[in-house]
């Protein structure tokens, strides 16, 4: 479905990604890891046109999408769930799932609210409260929400457990296993590497810009690499 | 009390006006980040339009006005294309300066083409209400329905409409709006047309009201910020706040206080505000 | 770039071109620059802009009717015109652009105090004659400069003749409404003062309003809540005839004394002739059909002929410089020697071609100050126009001396 090749990116005149291939098949859930400042989160904006490609292609369904401004991007079925979460904090909870539907023109997408809604129960307490005085976990489902209100092909998450409280991490963890189940292709990526190994079919590792290691995620489970690439040489 | 009424009922005419000129100011603000001064010099080409087509052309206000809202639309959208977007990406020091240039170019422009002397948009709005002891002439009685009405429908259009959702979105978090499929482009192009709209609409009533003349854009922008800095800059509700506070401040000032000091004690309000809430009255803690 | 050049090298051949005919016909024909810098555009552009072009007008007439003579040779007049955009800034540079640049000695225009006030303070040192228009700011006569010539008569003693006039109507409780942070109007007001106290009258309040200042109705609604007898209001044409319309829109239906000297044409730009019936204008007599001499009446055609539109009443003050320098240059007998061409004009009597009806004083038109003074008038609204109504008792005589007795 998605398909990366030879990617190169970077801001200014430093380059953090040289040459990054990788591909995410359908009903796949992919997991980019490694350590802080390695390019996963580079990697992501490159695809979703946030930060312009120098040099490489990314192709979705077949069709480069690699010159895409970033709104054409989600139109072709992209969504993302940001790192940090942002939501945008005036507007209400209500608003920001609405917006998440931005791209789509079809009826359903109040219905779909209602769905969002069942799905996570505390977006339809704080129903009419600005997205801005939520908790941190209370943001990221409301981030993740927004992302599915899309009703994307692929979905991507940039760090979901990122300065959570360890039990808020698990119920992220519940929720993207369950986003996974409903055979939604996901790309994830997380330093938590344990948390992304469990949800992962298959996992590619980041050292300074490059992938060094690949596999699915049973066969690299104990791979020392992965520790060692968390804590240095 | 009846002075006091007469005053608020004065104040709040031109504080109307200031809001219009506030919203243009404020909307283009929260989505770029620049501070439009050229904002007033070309919403008064659009008054000068209309003069011209009224007086020139023989059209009915009405038509005029809807023209030049027209012009006012594509002409904001020529300014977008044509001065800011290069400057997009590049240091803001940039785009402040493109500002500047743009209001030399536009007060240069009206001037060029309108002259030095004052014009007033003629109009046969001639009688005046009285109710009590209070007076309210036709034309300011319109004036404050219209105003009226066009705030609300911004308001509207800004907290229902999808365009609204992407405006607000993108004020919020650029990148984040990009990711639900925010056309940035677009959006910022239908930002300053807008703006640019309600513009001539305030230029238009200014020159029913009273007269435009070179530098009475500038002037206006300038009132203009100050609501945004009163209000609490990219605040919406805070450009309509700030607003209405200015104009009535203005008039309770000179009649009250002190004629000569008018604009002064405008600002001085503006200060004490700025002390007790720096980030304005509707604004965001940052 | 390239069409930048081409526009240049035409320019130098259009001076060339300029030059050889100046210098070709017969060897005693000759040109002879004088410069206008006057408020083009700015809020005083009403004033400045017909007086520069009564200025154009006097020197095309003076043309068409053979020149200058000056001993056996005869110069034509050219006019170079600056715009001081009603600023002292510019007022200064454009006076030094022709001084400097342009080698011209003789300058007119000067329709507001501020650019004029500026020039003033230097123009004693200059090789120049300076001829003042409409500004009419006491102190720009009351410094004793000899080559600096005024002749519209200054502000305060206009004032005082109001006041007196006034007093008379029977209003005894008057609220003033102006541009009082600019000199010549406090002038006026401070003379209107004293004269209107005299027969017991008072000031209740001096509302204030700035030179773009377009909305007076909190200065207005203040006057309405005082009920006074008499609106009084002193300042230029536009903001005036705000007030006008303004007062009355708020129901403010007393008599309304003014100082403003516009003309019709700029009131109805802004308020109905209905809204202006009745309101007084004391000022000196200046330009109106009806007080003009045929003089006036032939400017007063002439001027609408060349440009237009009807000239502003105070636009002949700049017209009538050109012929107090005319004959002036003609009796000095040089077109150099500016010594003895401002001798010349301060001991002149009025031209016959002024159209200003000038109160000379011991025969001469400018006094040791270098000031000229009009008689002045009431006019009074009138279905759709000024109507002169009476002329205002004042005595130059009396006035020149108290001028004089300001000089330190």
């Amino acid at each position: 479905m998605l398909e990366v090749r030879d990617l190169r990116a970077g801001y200014g005149t430093i380059e953090v990604l040289h040459g990054i291939s990788f591909e995410v098949k359908a009903g796949e859930c992919v997991a980019l890891i490694g350590a802080n400042g390695s390019g996963k989160t580079s990697t992501l904006k490159a695809i979703c046109g946030l930060l312009p490609v120098r040099a490489g292609s990314v192709t979705f369904e077949g069709e480069r999408i690699d010159r895409l401004a970033g709104h054409v991007i989600v139109e072709r079925g992209i969504a993302m769930c940001p790192e940090g979460r942002q939501v945008f904090p005036e507007m209400t909870v209500v608003e920001n799932l609405r917006i998440g539907a931005y791209a789509r023109k079809d009826a359903e997408q109040e219905s779909d609210i209602a769905a969002m809604q069942d799905l996570f129960p505390i977006l339809r307490e704080r129903a009419q409260q600005d997205a801005g005085k939520l908790s941190g976990g209370e943001q990221e489902m409301l981030a993740i929400a927004r992302a599915l209100m899309a009703r994307p092909k692929l979905c991507i998450f940039d760090e979901p457990s990122l300065g959570l409280a360890p039990k808020i991490v698990a119920e992220v963890e519940a929720t993207i296993a369950r986003i996974k189940a409903r055979g939604i292709t996901t790309l994830l990526v997380e330093q938590n590497s344990a948390m992304a190994l469990r949800l992962a079919d298959r996992v590619y590792l980041y050292e300074s810009g490059e992938i060094v290691l690949t596999g699915t995620s049973a066969e690299l489970r104990d791979d020392p690499a992965i520790a060692r690439a968390y804590l240095g040489e | 009390m009846v002075e006091v009424l007469q005053q608020i009922l004065n104040g709040l005419t031109i504080g109307g006006v200031y809001v219009l000129i506030a919203l243009g100011l404020t909307t283009v603000f929260g989505i770029l980040g620049i501070s439009h001064f050229a904002h007033g010099s070309i919403s008064m080409f659009g008054g000068y339009v209309v003069f011209y087509l009224v007086t020139q052309q023989g059209m009915p206000l009405a038509f005029a006005c809807l023209a030049a809202m027209g012009a006012g639309f594509v002409l904001g959208i020529a300014v977008e294309r044509l001065a800011y977007r290069p400057v997009r990406d590049a240091s803001p020091i940039n785009a402040f300066i493109v500002a500047l240039g743009l209001t030399m170019i536009a007060e240069g422009a009206n001037l060029q083409l309108f002259g030095a002397d004052q014009i007033v948009i003629p109009t046969n709005l001639q009688s005046v209400f009285r109710i009590g002891a209070l007076t309210l002439t036709e034309l300011r009685f319109y004036i404050i329905l219209l105003t009226a009405g066009l705030i609300l429908a911004m308001t509207l259009y800004i907290q229902r409409s999808k365009t609204g959702y992407a405006i607000r979105a993108l004020a919020q978090n650029r990148n984040a709006a990009i990711l639900m499929g925010v056309n940035v482009s677009r959006i910022t192009m239908l930002v300053f047309a807008m703006s640019s709209m309600l513009g001539v609409a305030a230029a238009v009533m200014i020159g029913a009201l009273f007269a435009i003349a070179p530098g009475v854009g500038e002037g206006l922008a300038i009132k203009g910020f100050s609501v945004l800095i009163l209000g609490g800059l990219g605040s919406i509700p805070g450009a309509i706040v700030g607003g209405l506070i200015l104009g009535v401040t203005e008039a309770l000032a000179a009649g009250f206080l002190s004629s000569a000091y008018k604009d002064v004690i405008a600002f001085l309000v503006m200060i004490i505000v700025l002390l007790v809430r720096p980030q304005g009255l509707l604004g965001k803690h940052s | 770039m390239k069409s930048f050049r081409t526009l240049s090298k035409l320019s130098a051949l259009a001076l060339a071109a300029g030059a050889l005919l100046t210098a070709s016909p017969a060897a005693a024909q000759r040109e002879l620059v004088i410069g206008v810098t006057d408020a083009l555009t700015g809020p005083g552009a009403v004033f400045g802009l017909p007086q520069a072009n009564s200025v154009q007008m006097a020197a095309r007439e003076i043309n068409a009717a053979g020149g200058i003579r000056v001993g056996t040779t005869t110069y034509n007049l050219r006019v170079i015109q600056y715009d001081d955009k009603t600023n002292p800034t510019e007022g200064t540079n454009a006076v030094r652009r022709l001084l400097d640049r342009d080698n011209v000695k003789f300058l007119l225009g000067f329709c507001c105090s501020g650019a004029t006030s500026a020039v003033a303070s230097f123009i004693r040192r200059e090789d120049a004659v300076m001829l003042v228009g409409n500004a009419a700011e006491r102190a720009i006569t009351t410094q004793g400069i000899p080559n600096l010539f005024r002749t519209r008569p200054p502000a305060d003693y206009t004032g005082q003749a109001a006041g007196a006039f006034v007093a008379r109507q029977g209003p005894r409780r008057i609220a003033v409404i102006g541009s009082l942070e600019v000199g010549l109007y406090v002038q006026y007001l401070d003379a209107f003062e004293k004269e209107f106290a005299k027969s017991g009258g008072t000031i209740i309040t001096k509302e204030a309003f700035g030179l773009r200042d377009r909305d007076m109705t909190p200065q207005l609604t203040k006057i309405r809540a005082l009920q006074p007898d008499a609106l009084l209001v002193i300042g230029y044409v536009e903001p005036a005839a705000f007030v006008y319309r303004q007062s009355l829109e708020l129901g403010l239906t007393v008599p309304r004394f003014g100082f403003t000297s516009g003309s019709e044409e700029q009131f109805l730009r802004v308020v109905t002739s209905a809204q202006m019936e009745g309101v007084w204008d004391l000022k000196p007599t200046e330009l109106t059909l009806e007080s003009a001499s045929p003089v006036g009446v032939r400017f007063d055609a002439n001027y609408r002929a060349a440009f237009g539109s009807s000239p502003s009443p105070s636009a002949p003050y700049a017209y009538d410089q050109v012929y107090v320098l005319k004959h002036a240059l003609e009796r000095a007998g040089t077109v150099t020697d500016t010594r003895r061409i401002a001798d010349a004009i301060r001991t002149a009597t009025v031209p016959p071609e002024a159209v200003m009806r000038y109160l000379p004083v011991g025969g001469q038109m400018f006094d040791e100050n270098g000031q000229a003074y009009t008689s002045n008038g009431a006019f009074q609204w009138r279905n759709g126009r000024w109507v002169f109504v009476e002329d205002l008792p004042s005595d130059p005589v009396d006035y020149s001396k108290f001028l004089r007795s300001l000089r330190q």
